[in-house]
């Protein structure tokens, strides 16, 4: 049996604002299984980012638990590539940050951004990069920590279509052979469909888990999935669900 | 950047060519206007159509510096000035950078002290002469302290200013690897600040100018301030505009030394 690596256990969080509150969720549960791939989605609006805040402890639920096993690590929309540093010094900025900078740390950081192609670009500045290099070195950077779970703000919804589905592609691909659990937070039915194990569909504020629905493909590789048959069955079911 | 072509066509070849060719008449035309300007004001006074006792002229500027120069004491106001201007300028920088630090890290300090920014940078400093008199005497104490005044409330504003709008979300990034608050600061807010770093320091230059030279006009012995006061009263007009002169072009070689400066320091701060 697998171990949670992630729980939300009846979570219920309050907004404050000097006009009034606003319950952005309440009585939320859901859990991430360790070597997982869970996406998130829900109408706009129903606090997806919120959640990965609460994922992460950066807020604190006002009701329930969030309870998690390991660190984390975050990617957001945009790359957030530190310009003023060079690319290998951006991937070693979590383990800067958390004083883990041992050589063999660094070493290990370096030959993850070599397998994965960023070795001619460890020296150059992010502005350097196209914006699919840009993303693969915001993904190095996250796994340069070694985290437990992946946090994904829509990570891709930035980039330009046709890089956008490579780029999924590529960090799906990366994600998988390094066997990292990852939680995507997305309002992009067909992106989560092609990428993750598992979807959980939120209800609209405030956010509770409407449906959740395992995803059995038999295959990871998310270009592959959005030519499978299935994949218009599942967009469909999901679009309903949402717009429910 | 890197996948430039090294031999260019010959259309790219003529069109470099245009380009240097237009920075070279603009820079052309630029001296141009100066001696042109400098030109008519010589030939006004000689030809008789301005009074050379009321408007100086440049060959009696030149002249004026010559013999400043032969009495010796040329460069001595040059160095009281620049000394007073350079020790006020660093001094308004460092503690206003530190104060603007301070109030980036403190919530309840900054909403504490910003009505008191706010009233401080409203007030005229001059008003304060003759307190700033009282209190450091009247020697160059006083007008590096002027110029303190007069600048440090502006670097203030503008580095809080530039703290306060660090991006939200590399902030966001921070915090989930776990950064602290001094790690933030190190990591983030300082780096990314550079270039409003820059652009305080050229309005800094012309703020410690504007201090050191109010300063010399309330107390002073010595200094290009205190030649133009003594020129004023005394009515010659030649040290008067000598000494403008001499702090156009000081004032000139400070800023360039700061754009100097940002090119050394802001290569990569744009995304």
């Amino acid at each position: 049996m697998k171990e949670n690596i992630l729980t939300f256990e009846n979570v219920k969080l309050i907004y404050h604002t000097v006009r009034g509150e606003t319950v952005a969720t309440e009585g939320l549960s859901f859990t991430v299984e360790e070597g997982e791939f869970v996406a998130i989605i829900g109408p706009s609006g129903c606090g997806k980012s919120t959640l990965l805040s609460l994922a992460a402890g950066l807020l604190s639920p006002s009701e329930g638990k969030v309870v998690r096993r390991g660190s984390v690590g975050y990617m957001l929309q945009r790359d957030e590539l530190f310009a003023w540093r060079t690319v290998e010094r951006n991937i070693l900025l979590p383990l800067e940050i958390g004083k883990k900078l041992t050589p063999a740390m660094r070493e290990e950081a370096r030959a993850l951004a070599e397998k994965y192609g960023l070795k001619d670009f460890l020296g150059s500045y992010p502005t350097e990069l196209s914006g699919g290099m840009r993303q693969r070195a915001a993904l190095i950077r996250t796994l340069a920590a070694a985290p437990d779970i992946l946090l994904l703000d829509e990570p891709f919804s930035a980039l330009d279509y046709q890089t956008r589905l490579n780029v999924t592609k590529d960090v799906a691909n990366i994600i998988r052979r390094e066997n990292k659990t990852a939680l995507l937070i997305t309002h992009d039915i067909s992106e989560a469909i092609s990428l993750a194990d598992r979807v959980i569909v939120l209800t609209g504020r405030p956010a509770r888990v409407a449906h959740v629905h395992t995803l059995d493909f038999g295959e990871n590789d998310p270009l592959k999935r959005r030519e499978n048959k299935q994949f218009s069955v599942w967009f469909e079911l999901l679009w309903k669900e949402l717009n429910a | 950047m890197k996948n430039r072509v090294k031999n260019f066509s010959e259309e790219h070849a003529l069109w470099l060519k245009k380009r240097s060719f237009r920075l070279a008449a603009v820079q052309a035309v630029r001296i141009g206007i100066l001696l042109v300007l400098l030109l008519f004001w010589e030939l006004s006074t000689r030809l008789g159509w301005a009074d050379p006792f009321l408007v100086s002229s440049p060959s009696r500027i030149f002249s004026t510096i010559g013999s400043l120069y032969r009495e010796g004491t040329l460069f001595y106001h040059i160095g009281v000035t620049l000394a007073e201007t350079l020790i006020g300028f660093a001094a308004a920088v460092a503690l206003g950078y530190a104060i603007a630090l301070l109030l980036w890290w403190s919530d309840l300090l900054r909403r504490v002290a910003e009505p008191y920014i706010v009233v401080l940078n409203a007030l005229p400093k001059i008003a304060l002469g003759p307190l700033i008199i009282i209190w450091c005497g009247t020697g160059s104490k006083a007008i590096v302290f002027m110029t303190i005044l007069v600048g440090i409330i502006v670097v203030i504003m503008h580095m809080l200013s530039a703290f306060m709008q660090t991006d939200e979300n590399k902030l966001l990034l921070l915090r989930s690897m776990g950064a602290n608050k001094r790690q933030i600061l190190t990591k983030l807010v300082i780096p990314s600040t550079r270039a409003a770093f820059i652009s305080m320091l050229k309005v800094a230059v012309g703020m410690s100018w504007i201090g050191s030279i109010m300063g010399e006009y309330i107390v002073s012995r010595a200094g290009l301030g205190y030649l133009i006061v003594y020129g004023g009263q005394v009515f010659k007009l030649d040290l008067v505009m000598t000494a403008t002169v001499l702090l156009c072009l000081l004032a000139a070689a400070m800023y360039f030394l700061v754009v100097l400066l940002e090119k050394i320091l802001v290569k990569n701060t744009k995304n």
